[in-house]
């Protein structure tokens, strides 16, 4: 009896001993290993790309690589537990959007001079850089990232002899002509939980989500521009019909789900979806294609790119060691493979242009659209705040389910967004 | 510790050091009494220090798993803290700003607060009014049956509330839901122009529907282990008194098996005023539709996804206040109950 007690004693102190052991192991490693956080699921088998970029740094530095993969949706909350308990890794794939939010909080390290003395600087796609810059220094160096653009049943247009739409009028003109045609069908869901999409049109229009003065932000989703874009977007649904009353409390998710059904012919999409989409219903293969989106004379809108940064944290001991795998990470051999095994596109200018010129039809209209009209939203942590309470999705549902005019629920967000900005 | 906690009635019972010495001529009368006083009073002291003992390991375990982090809440609340003062580890205190700014809003008392004890009163009173009935069918069931329907609610009450939720979610779907499609085949509806997650009402017709139905069975199997209880002989007295079965429920049943009554209500309560799960997943409800939030969900949106948690600390606070003022007052109604029957029955 008393032996069996001392055993479990002994195994309950080496329990804990070793749960303490794994909770100090994040940042203060051993300094020949880089501790590397990525998020799971990009890559559907990232385990083959890390062993061989592992051996490339032995190889480079001597020191081993310990990766470790963070599901996307615990990733923050991840980030921020780490922050409080000290235990941040040494580098980590930082989505695009958290980037201003983790160097206002002065965890990231600043990475300006770094990249300049690399040459990265000049090949990073434009709108990647902005949102990895915060207060004029950079924090993030571009990885990856997709873009949206319009995804169309191509079937489904042929049939009824349309082209992609090139202008808004356009696309209001297939939009209606497809609910004439297809009444099954939705010619063109307006998604109430999707403001990626909404920001396609408020750009396209001229207008913007915010800009930044002397005195700080300022919100602009109630400027005029900002309101044409606004009204054209959700007039699609009230007016014309093309949407559903379901599409109300849409997320993109959603909208992606409908394509899959085959319930949908016509939506912004991004270009990581249409592999997904095959794959998940096969009789759709060969039947999508994909344009940019329309401006309103022509042209394009400018697009959200989303996708991830390379951070580099303050708590990371060898910070020479932790930039050495940022820049082989983002070297053009393994930019190229990441994206090419990921379905995304890299954050090189460079490859995204290869990938314009040379992609095939579901990549090309994607990567034109990211080299020609990619846009990030507001670089500040206070956009991260405003996002998070959905302000924006507050007001396209106030639109969409008709309990707000356009003009009401746009002054009522602008006035949100200001006092997150702190106005 | 553990050797003096037995050995404590004994030694109570010795002579002080330099006090009489058994053996001795009896000392005088009031020498005595004075020592006995003495010991006695230290005999009581250790009394009152056992259970504290005893109690010890369990007070630790629960001071630093909920008293610390219950008490750190208080002190984020009084706070602006967000992720600045996460990685810094600095504290920024502005006084009762949260509560002033929270309390201050017209959307606490025009949405959260009457989503939140609406909500929470529909869902009991249902919860409550379902699972007695079921219990009074089990009660009257043979034992095949009755272990089939136990069987088959206690189905509902284990599935966990994620998946519960979706499936409800799927069923009211406005596009392809079970519920839309039929009504739509029938001509009772568009389905193309019907979406219920929008409305304030009809979301949360849904969100009753499913907390009632993931909650019942509980009440169901609690109130019927209470009606097990009643002596059979009551109920037969009131039958042949001649007293139907509304009669009898209500004048039998009811006061014999009150305090479970009472339990039942107080668990429900504090369950249904922190709906979080059921609420957030629903299309909307992650703040997009800020016409249906409770406070459990407006905490959550508040504080991690908008990275104040100072101000969602503020909030959880309010709502532990709310929820233990409305215990208090069951509790003081479960305890002046009792003591009125004792009285009663005196």
């Amino acid at each position: 009896m008393r032996k069996c007690l001392r055993r479990s004693t002994a195994a309950l102190v080496t329990a804990l001993s070793l749960t303490l052991a794994a909770c100090g192991g994040g940042g203060a490693a051993d300094d020949d290993t880089l501790t590397v956080w990525i998020m799971e699921g990009t890559n559907p088998d990232s385990k083959p790309f890390f062993a061989e970029v592992g051996r490339a740094f032995t190889e480079r530095t001597g020191a081993e690589l310990d990766v470790q993969y963070v599901p996307w949706p615990d990733a923050h909350d991840k980030f921020t537990k780490a922050m409080a308990g000290g235990t941040t890794p040494d580098v980590a794939e930082v989505g695009t959007t958290w980037t201003a939010e983790f160097a206002d909080a002065g965890a990231l390290a600043d990475l300006t001079d770094r990249a300049r003395d690399a040459g990265l600087d000049e090949d990073m796609v434009p709108a990647l850089r902005t949102a990895g810059t915060y207060e004029d220094r950079l924090y993030g160096v571009p990885w990856y990232a997709g873009v949206r653009a319009l995804l169309y049943r191509e079937d489904v247009f042929e049939r009824h002899g349309l082209d992609a739409p090139t202008d808004w009028p356009e696309l209001r003109e297939v939009a209606r002509t497809l609910k004439r045609e297809e009444p099954d069908m939705l010619p063109f869901p307006v998604v109430g939980d999707g403001e990626y999409v909404l920001d396609a049109f408020v750009w396209g229009a001229g207008g913007d989500l915010a800009t930044r003065g002397g005195g700080g932000w300022t919100s602009a989703i109630s400027t005029p521009a900002s309101l044409r874009g606004l009204e054209f977007y959700t007039s699609l649904a009230t007016e014309d019909g093309t949407s559903a009353e379901a599409a109300t409390t849409w997320d993109e998710a959603d909208l992606v789900a409908g394509i899959t059904g085959g319930d949908v012919a016509m939506a912004v999409a991004g270009s990581w979806t249409p592999a997904a989409i095959v794959a998940d219903s096969p009789e759709l293969e060969g039947k999508l294609a994909a344009a940019p989106i329309p401006g309103p004379e022509g042209g394009m809108s400018p697009s959200f790119l989303g996708g991830s940064h390379l951070g580099v944290f303050n708590t990371a001991p060898d910070q020479d060691l932790a930039w050495e795998f940022v820049e082989l990470m983002t070297s053009e051999r393994y930019a190229a493979r990441w994206a090419e095994q990921s379905g995304y596109f890299a954050g090189r200018a460079s490859l995204v242009e290869q990938a314009a010129e040379e992609g095939g039809p579901l990549v090309a209209p994607f990567a034109r659209q990211m080299r020609d009209a990619g846009r990030t939203v507001p670089v500040t942590p206070a956009y991260g705040q405003i996002q998070g309470k959905k302000t924006l999705a507050q007001m396209m549902q106030s639109i969409l389910s008709g309990r707000k005019s356009v003009e009401e629920a746009a002054r009522a967000a602008a006035a949100d967004m200001d006092r997150s900005f702190g106005h | 510790m553990a050797t003096e906690t037995p050995e404590a009635p004994r030694t109570a019972e010795d002579p002080q050091p330099g006090g009489p010495t058994p053996g001795r001529r009896p000392p005088g009368p009031r020498a005595t009494a004075a020592a006995r006083a003495r010991s006695a009073r230290a005999a009581r002291r250790r009394r009152r220090a056992r259970p504290w003992l005893l109690l010890a390991p369990a007070l630790l375990a629960v001071g630093t798993l909920l008293l610390w982090p219950l008490g750190r809440v208080v002190w984020m609340s009084f706070q602006d803290y967000g992720l600045r003062e996460i990685v810094s580890g600095r504290t920024n205190f502005t006084g009762t700003d949260n509560y002033a700014e929270i309390l201050g809003s017209s959307y606490l008392w025009t949405t959260v607060l009457p989503n939140t004890v609406l909500f929470a009163a529909a869902c009991v009173v249902l919860t409550v009014v379902l699972g007695t009935l079921v219990a009074l069918l089990l009660q009257r069931l043979g034992p095949f049956w009755r272990n089939l329907t136990a069987g088959t609610i206690m189905m509902a009450w284990a599935m966990p509330a994620v998946t519960g939720t979706y499936v409800w979610i799927w069923l009211f779907d406005p596009l392809n839901g079970a519920v839309v499609q039929s009504l739509g085949g029938l001509g009772l509806l568009d389905p193309a122009a019907t979406n219920w997650f929008t409305g304030r009402f009809s979301f949360y017709a849904i969100a009753t529907l499913n907390v009632v139905h993931h909650g019942f069975p509980f009440v169901a199997v609690t109130v019927y282990a209470g009606l097990l209880t009643i002596p059979r002989e009551l109920t037969e007295a009131g039958i042949v008194d001649g007293a139907g079965a509304w009669q009898r429920f209500w004048t039998i049943t009811v006061p014999s098996i009150k305090p479970v009554f009472l339990v039942v209500v107080i668990l429900s309560t504090i369950w249904d005023f922190k709906v979080f799960v059921q609420l957030y997943l629903m299309p909307g409800g992650n703040g997009a539709n800020p016409q249906v939030l409770n406070l459990g969900v407006w905490s959550y949106v508040e504080s991690f996804a908008q990275r104040q948690y100072g101000m969602g600390a503020a909030i959880a606070v309010l709502l532990t206040l709310l929820l233990l003022g409305i215990t208090v007052g069951y509790v003081r109604a479960l305890f002046s109950e009792s003591s009125g029957e004792k009285g009663d029955r005196l």
